[in-house]
């Protein structure tokens, strides 16, 4: 090879960037296409658990080890994405002895340190744990922001060399004399359209190798070069609480089964899930029943969360595969090891890898994988770092500091922001001129916001999954105009308007199905807020660029040909 | 931690048989998790318009970071600090009344600020030495009142109050109240104490047609400022009950811990708090009910009590404690007397009445004006709905000053435009700071009940 391969990953979603970030960090060309934000996906969609294997101890060793090993590894790379909160399995009276003690012994087989608890211990560490938990196993889960863990791995690519492109989904597979040669994107992008790297039109990406890392969607690219992929999406809901009920991940200790896990995730505690097999990742149904079921079951573990407040449920797919012989019925059999595909050995088309199955904690090592089939493609002996070298904010920062002070933040808002940053929080933080809370649920203040602009362009949604800015209780009702605010100045109107108006639909979206009680109150309140003091009811300006110019001198009183008939009180000019 | 787990605590063979459970599975200590109370927040902002602090101090980030934001950005782990501007916070409680949603706004305040001063704060700072000082009224009062010509000297002389203020950061612009040449509780036990004011009741009941042995009595919690300075206050408060009927007891107290929350001196109003409970709780089981004269006693104990601390039988004193007047309108007749009777003397005048925001916050901003309104020889105006901006400590500390002037300054200009020249509120240090404003005498309306019922 006299020149360094050149390869398209297609999929910005944990398992994507994970293999561009490897495969830059060994000296490759790298372009990762995604077809929406980074994380847009599956991985976007999750509960935010840092495995530490014991949800797989008894079912799937294999699998449970390599968490284990991967936990450990998150931890010391992606500090500033991991939250180590511990987590415990949990056995009510009615749960099963003998499985209890199963979940036991697999995580002793499996390395993973575990040990048991009476209820009353398991009690004071989360006083909200029902009354009739009998005892509990205590293991390393921890949580994991997943847009951050993404965010800093496609930003590691980048220093490496890697191109990474948003909004730019994949029309068509490259494929010349038998082989897979690249792939055909269109770029959402262009006037009219929020900017992105390159701009405008499809793109032909001409790649020595093609990795389909797109998890639920990989059998849509397998489609456009007449490739089977037979991956079987199952959804799972996830519904989000306002505040954290407990400060520890709480499993059910049972061998399967619905809403049976709660993640403390920053301000917020997640409940999951469900294990539904769909037909398409993009279309299926989200229903009530399911949101109704995790808060249901799940507060036999917590009694609490009856009466606390939701503020959104989203679903997720799980891109499951297992080879066609297996034939499991039930999407909870199909493992959730991960396959490689290659489709020169399994199709006889060259040039192309998929990547399926998979969980989110094991992506480095499965990138790792990956990287090390496709640099022997091409007969490269690089070692892989992505082990060892922390993520761009994970490096070395325990420095113990005065963040309110250094930075002239309210406390809770300083810690905030400096555990989202990690060690990019000074080159952030810093600023010369005033820097207020955009995001008052979150204390997201305008230095992140404006940092995350400068990575993402005007995209804000970008800009939500890197701040976290409209993800607390209202829910962006009091911030996502004061986000679309700080888009100005760079970018023009009409652009601003769009990245508005899509940032609130996005919030609604996920409002939809949590709409009693206190969010009702607030999804109330923020409809009120925005129509009556925003227009965003009914925006006379629809969308065309408003011509402010036309105000500012004012009406023009010289035509007294009656054309003002309402004064400005709103009554009669010639009223009495 | 100790008490749930028996020594000989074996982790592979956890004591889980049946009757085993830990005798406290909620530490019930201060350190209360109030983070689902930001549940109820949907962010409206209608408390931070509310706060009187907020319009005046720009430094200070209102209510709503201060409780649901802060709690609920906050973390259970040690490290996780709170921000010093809850100290600017002046405990009016007016976000409580304000929120449409019943956040917890007052109680994840005064817990913010216990956690501040307990975990955060210089205990050798002259800040602290300083608020440690103005929230022990009560110790100081009862020191001074035993020297009283010589105590409302010393307290008022210049050069002292200039050292007060450079030293201890103790404003030199008001004059210290001053103290009693008699305690309200010298006075009680010089007339008799108890057995006296059962006497009365019953020479009361009799005259009033009701059966000598009727049920009616309480349980008097007079507060450090009616004790040391006010003493007018209490007796009116023993003669307008014993006229009504009811006998009268001064149980043992101490401070309600009102200044003491509002200086997140939770320790100090703990202790307090404890004998007051205790004390009361006895005569709440005795079938007396717990009456105050100041509203930020009543407050307290209501509250403030059981949002904080959980101490036996703090229930039940919080459910049985009322303000006097309010006492007195939900059991007796006392319109319909106030309306047949007439004042002259002294008292026969307009007054400008401010309602204390910790009136507000009980449901009794009207009550003076409502039971005085046809009242003969008497007009009582309502001055409007602002904050004195004292409250209690806040405006006795130099650097609150200025701001709490500024508070103040709607209030002075109503009392300006009312009728009256003289005030009236149920909040001794609200009085202060009328009297600090305007320069007129101010009277608590038990005094005028008095006047007018009581021959």
């Amino acid at each position: 090879m006299a020149s360094t391969p050149h390869i398209a990953v297609i999929g910005g979603g944990s398992t994507g960037v994970g293999i561009a970030r490897d495969l830059a960090m060994r000296g490759l060309d790298v372009t990762l296409v995604e077809q929406g934000n980074l994380t847009h996906g599956t991985t976007g969609r999750m509960h935010g658990l840092l495995h530490s294997g014991g949800r797989y101890a008894v079912s799937d060793q294999a699998s449970a080890t390599e968490c284990i090993e991967e936990n450990r590894v998150l931890r010391d790379i992606a500090s500033h994405c991991v939250e180590m909160t511990g987590g415990m399995f949990v056995k009510r009276p009615e749960d099963s002895e003998e499985y209890f003690q199963e979940k036991l012994q697999g995580c002793k087989e499996c390395g993973i340190p575990a040990d048991v608890v009476s209820g009353a211990e398991a009690r004071q560490m989360e006083p909200h744990l029902a009354k009739d938990v009998e005892k509990a196993i205590t293991v390393p889960d921890g949580a994991i922001d997943p847009f951050r863990l993404v965010v800093a791995n496609a930003a590691s690519a980048q220093e490496h060399g890697a191109r990474i492109e948003t909004h730019s989904k994949v029309t068509d597979l490259l494929v010349e004399d038998d082989e897979v040669v690249g792939l055909e994107v269109e770029h959402a992008s262009g006037p009219g359209k929020r900017v992105h790297g390159t701009e405008g039109g499809t793109e032909e990406i001409r790649a020595d190798y093609v990795v389909n890392a797109t998890g639920a969607w990989a059998g849509r690219i397998g489609d456009m070069a007449d490739l089977d992929i037979a991956v079987r999406p199952s959804k799972g809901v996830m519904t989000i609480m306002n505040i954290r009920q407990v400060d520890t991940v709480i499993n059910r200790c049972r061998p399967k089964g619905d809403a049976d896990i709660v993640v403390p995730h920053e301000t917020t505690a997640i409940l999951g899930t469900t294990d539904e097999e769909v037909e398409d990742p993009e279309d299926y149904p989200e229903e009530q029943w399911e949101v109704d079921l995790m808060i249901e079951t799940l507060s036999e573990l917590i009694p609490m969360l009856e009466e606390a407040r939701t503020i959104r449920s989203f679903w997720g797919v799980r891109p499951l595969y297992e080879p066609p012989d297996v034939g499991s019925e039930d999407p909870t059999d199909i493992t959730r090891d991960f396959f490689l595909l290659d489709h020169d050995e399994r199709d006889d088309l060259p040039g192309m890898t998929s990547i399926v199955g998979g969980k989110f904690t094991t992506y480095r090592m499965m990138g790792e994988q990956i990287s090390d089939h496709v640099c022997g493609k091409f007969g490269i002996d690089a070692e892989c770092r992505t082990a060892d070298e922390p993520l761009p904010g994970s490096e070395d920062f325990s420095v113990l500091r005065d963040y309110m002070d250094e930075f002239g933040l309210r406390s809770p808002i300083g810690r905030r922001s400096v555990e989202r940053l990690g060690s990019r929080a000074d080159e952030v933080l810093k600023t010369e001129g005033p820097n207020p809370t955009v995001c008052e649920c979150e204390g997201v203040t305008r230095a992140e916001i404006q940092d995350a602009i400068s990575q993402s362009g005007s995209d804000l949604n970008a800009v939500r999954i890197r701040t976290r800015a409209s993800m607390g209780n209202c829910q962006g009702g009091i911030c996502t105009h004061r986000m679309a605010s700080e888009l100005h100045g760079e970018y023009d109107e009409g652009i601003v308007r769009e990245a508005w108006d899509e940032l609130l639909q996005e919030r609604w979206k996920g409002q939809r199905h949590a709409l009693w009680g206190e969010q009702l109150s607030q999804a109330a309140l923020n409809y009120a807020l925005h129509a009556t003091t925003q227009n965003r009811d009914n925006d006379p300006a629809g969308g065309d660029p408003v011509d402010f110019a036309a105000f500012d001198s004012g009406v023009d009183h010289t035509d007294d040909s009656g054309t003002a008939d309402v004064a400005a009180d709103g009554g009669k000019p010639d009223g009495d | 931690m100790s008490d749930a787990q028996p020594t000989d605590f074996d982790p592979v063979e956890p004591n889980t048989g049946e009757g085993f459970e830990p005798v406290e599975v909620f530490p019930e200590s201060d350190d209360f998790d109030l983070r689902p109370g930001a549940d109820s927040c949907y962010k409206c902002s209608v408390c931070d318009t509310n706060c009187p602090v907020a319009e005046v101090d720009d430094d200070f980030p209102g209510p709503k970071f201060q409780g649901p934001e802060q709690w609920r950005l906050k973390q259970t782990d040690d490290d996780y600090e709170i921000d010093d501007s809850v100290m600017s916070c002046s405990n009016c409680m007016r976000c409580d009344s304000a929120c449409p949603s019943g956040v917890p706004l007052s109680q994840m305040h005064n817990t913010a600020r216990g956690e501040y001063v307990e975990e955060q704060m210089d205990k050798l700072s002259v800040e602290y030495v300083r608020n440690r000082i103005l929230s022990n009224y009560r110790l100081s009062a009862s020191i001074a009142s035993k020297v009283p010509r010589l105590a409302n000297f010393a307290m008022n002389f210049g050069p002292a109050r200039w050292v007060m203020e450079k030293t201890m950061g103790v404003t030199s612009e008001r004059d210290f109240p001053e103290f009693a040449q008699q305690t309200f509780r010298e006075w009680w036990a010089a007339r008799g104490g108890a057995d006296a004011s059962r006497a009365n009741a019953v020479e009361s009941r009799e005259r009033r047609g009701e059966p000598a042995d009727a049920d009616k009595k309480v349980a008097y919690f007079h507060g450090c400022y009616s004790n040391y300075n006010t003493p007018d206050v209490g007796k009116a408060m023993v003669h307008v009950f014993e006229h009504f009927g009811y006998e009268v007891v001064a149980p043992e107290q101490k401070c309600s811990g009102t200044p003491m929350f509002a200086n997140g001196m939770l320790d100090d109003a703990r202790r307090h708090a404890e004998v007051n409970v205790s004390s009361m709780s006895d005569l709440v089981d005795q079938g007396y009910d717990a009456i105050a004269s100041c509203t930020s006693c009543s407050m307290a104990l209501r509250q403030e009590y059981p949002e904080l601390f959980d101490i036996d039988g703090i229930e039940k004193v919080a459910s049985n404690t009322f303000e006097a007047i309010e006492y007195l309108r939900i059991h007796e007749d006392v319109k319909g007397e106030i309306e047949s009777a007439e004042v002259s003397g002294e008292l026969a005048q307009e007054f400008a009445y401010h309602a204390p925001c910790h009136a507000r916050n009980q449901g009794l901003e009207r009550q003076a004006v409502e039971l005085f309104r046809d009242l003969d020889g008497v007009g009582v105006e309502d001055v409007g709905d602002s904050c004195s901006g004292i409250s209690g400590t806040y405006g006795w500390k130099e650097e609150k000053y200025e701001k709490s002037m500024e508070i103040g300054d709607e209030m002075f200009e109503h009392m300006e435009h009312a009728e009256g020249e003289t005030g009236m509120t149920e909040c001794p240090t609200c009085a202060m700071q009328m009297e600090h404003g305007t320069g007129y005498e101010i009277r608590h309306p038990l005094e005028l009940v008095e006047a007018a019922v009581v021959e």
